[in-house]
């Protein structure tokens, strides 16, 4: 699904970087989104056993 | 006049989009916390549900034409607006990420046990963004066309069910579970709260409302609370509390046993497409007012372009979240239905008494 993620946000860089680059913000922020979304599919991809939030959270409150 | 939505539109996705979760976790929560008398709880959330819509119906009449940013910066100021929305935008993210696990271990749950989630994942966000690109209007049509088959569906199911109904399965009740109920309806009061959305898209509305128009979220909200009552009563009149309980999807079940005069069964997959439909139903909505939350926070004049990267972020976000049902059942039970009790009820309450307040200026402007 990475791939396929990752292609599609270039797409979408390409298909509307004139919305994107007209403003500061928006270029931030597209790249703030793609860079977190990006960070938690290689995360997932390196290690798709980690335990989730609410295994944590259910230890936490036990 | 031509809207882009209506507050008719709004009742009929807010049934919609409640439907699924009434059949899912709602029967399992109430049976686990209030036991054979849980039945009564849907009765008892009409105490918390009927003031919010009133204080939605005016929150709408006071500041007609805003959107629940707008109200709120009217009210709060623009600084704690900003703060308030962003914390709505994470509630929403973790709303739809819930709502994604959830559609997905149902479809493991009922049809389809050895297919991986992502699979259901991939193509929920294929259609989601489809439907997305079609415009808010089409989502809110395929709700208003669809829910009117769905409620004749449950006439029907609830028709041939009735001779089903084991009353040794939902009598005796007595005072002594008053208390776990009125507890417990805060399962059914966390689903009702949805009637927020009508704020969210306030502004879509227009200048003047009629109270006709608002008489349909009255309309919305009693037929929530029979479309509530009478699933419970089913789910628990025919598999039993204890089944209901350990269940994660009773309905699913008790559905199976009910058949139209013998001549056609089967109806679980019409519950599953159901509970599909409005999953889906939801999710558009949801992911709509999440753009929403992040037009207004960083004030974006147009969001289409980050689509991409928030569907990605949902999509292993859900893996972060929770995987298995066990997992599931815990987050739904402790955090999202307490998340939604504050984000559904108690801002709108704190805007409300600001509303009151704040009323003869409110006055001379309108």
């Amino acid at each position: 699904m990475i791939y396929i993620f990752s292609f599609t946000i270039i797409y979408t860089f390409i298909r509307q970087r004139e919305k994107i680059l007209s403003k500061k913000r928006n270029f931030a922020l597209y790249i703030l989104f793609s860079v977190g979304g990006l960070a938690l599919g290689i995360v997932y991809l390196l290690n798709p056993y980690l335990p989730s939030l609410t295994t944590a959270l259910e230890k936490y409150m036990k | 006049m031509n809207r882009e939505v209506t507050l008719r539109q709004i009742t009929f996705m807010y049934l919609f989009i409640s439907i699924s979760s009434i059949l899912r976790q709602m029967p399992q929560m109430l049976a686990s916390e209030a036991g054979r008398s849980g039945y009564l709880s849907p009765v008892w959330s009409v105490l918390a549900t009927v003031p919010l819509t009133a204080i939605v119906i005016l929150l709408i009449k006071s500041y007609p034409g805003l959107n629940f940013y707008e109200i709120m910066e009217q009210l709060i100021g623009k600084v704690l607006a900003k703060i308030v929305i962003l914390l709505y935008l994470l509630w929403i993210f973790l709303a739809i990420t819930a709502k994604v696990t959830a559609y997905s271990l149902t479809m493991q749950f009922t049809l389809m046990p050895r297919t991986k989630s992502d699979f259901f994942m991939a193509i929920m966000i294929v259609l989601v963004f489809y439907a997305l690109i079609r415009g808010i209007k089409t989502i809110f049509r395929f709700s208003e066309l669809t829910l009117g088959t769905v409620l004749v569906f449950f006439a029907v199911l609830f028709l041939c069910a009735m001779t089903r109904i084991r009353r040794d399965y939902l009598l005796p009740i007595s005072t002594i579970h008053l208390k776990s109920t009125i507890m417990a309806s805060k399962y059914v009061i966390a689903i009702g709260g949805n009637i927020i959305i009508a704020l969210f898209f306030a502004d879509k509305f227009g200048i003047t409302v009629t109270k006709q128009q608002l008489r349909k979220l009255w309309f919305g909200l009693g037929t929530f609370t029979v479309l509530a009552f009478v699933i419970t009563i089913f789910s628990f009149g025919i598999s039993g509390t204890s089944l209901t309980a350990n269940l994660p999807f009773p309905f699913y079940i008790t559905v199976k046993s009910i058949s139209f005069f013998n001549i056609f069964e089967r109806f679980e997959v019409f519950v599953t497409l159901i509970c599909i439909l409005s999953d889906f139903a939801t999710i558009c909505i949801f992911a709509i007012l999440l753009m929403r939350c992040v037009t207004w926070v960083f004030n974006l004049t147009e969001c289409n372009f980050l689509y991409t990267p928030l569907a990605m972020i949902v999509f292993y976000s859900t893996y972060y979240l929770s995987s298995t049902q066990f997992e599931f059942n815990y987050l739904y039970q402790y955090i999202i239905v307490n998340l939604n009790l504050i984000f559904q009820y108690i801002v709108p309450l704190i805007l409300a008494f600001f509303c009151f307040i704040k009323r003869k200026k409110i006055k001379q402007q309108y």
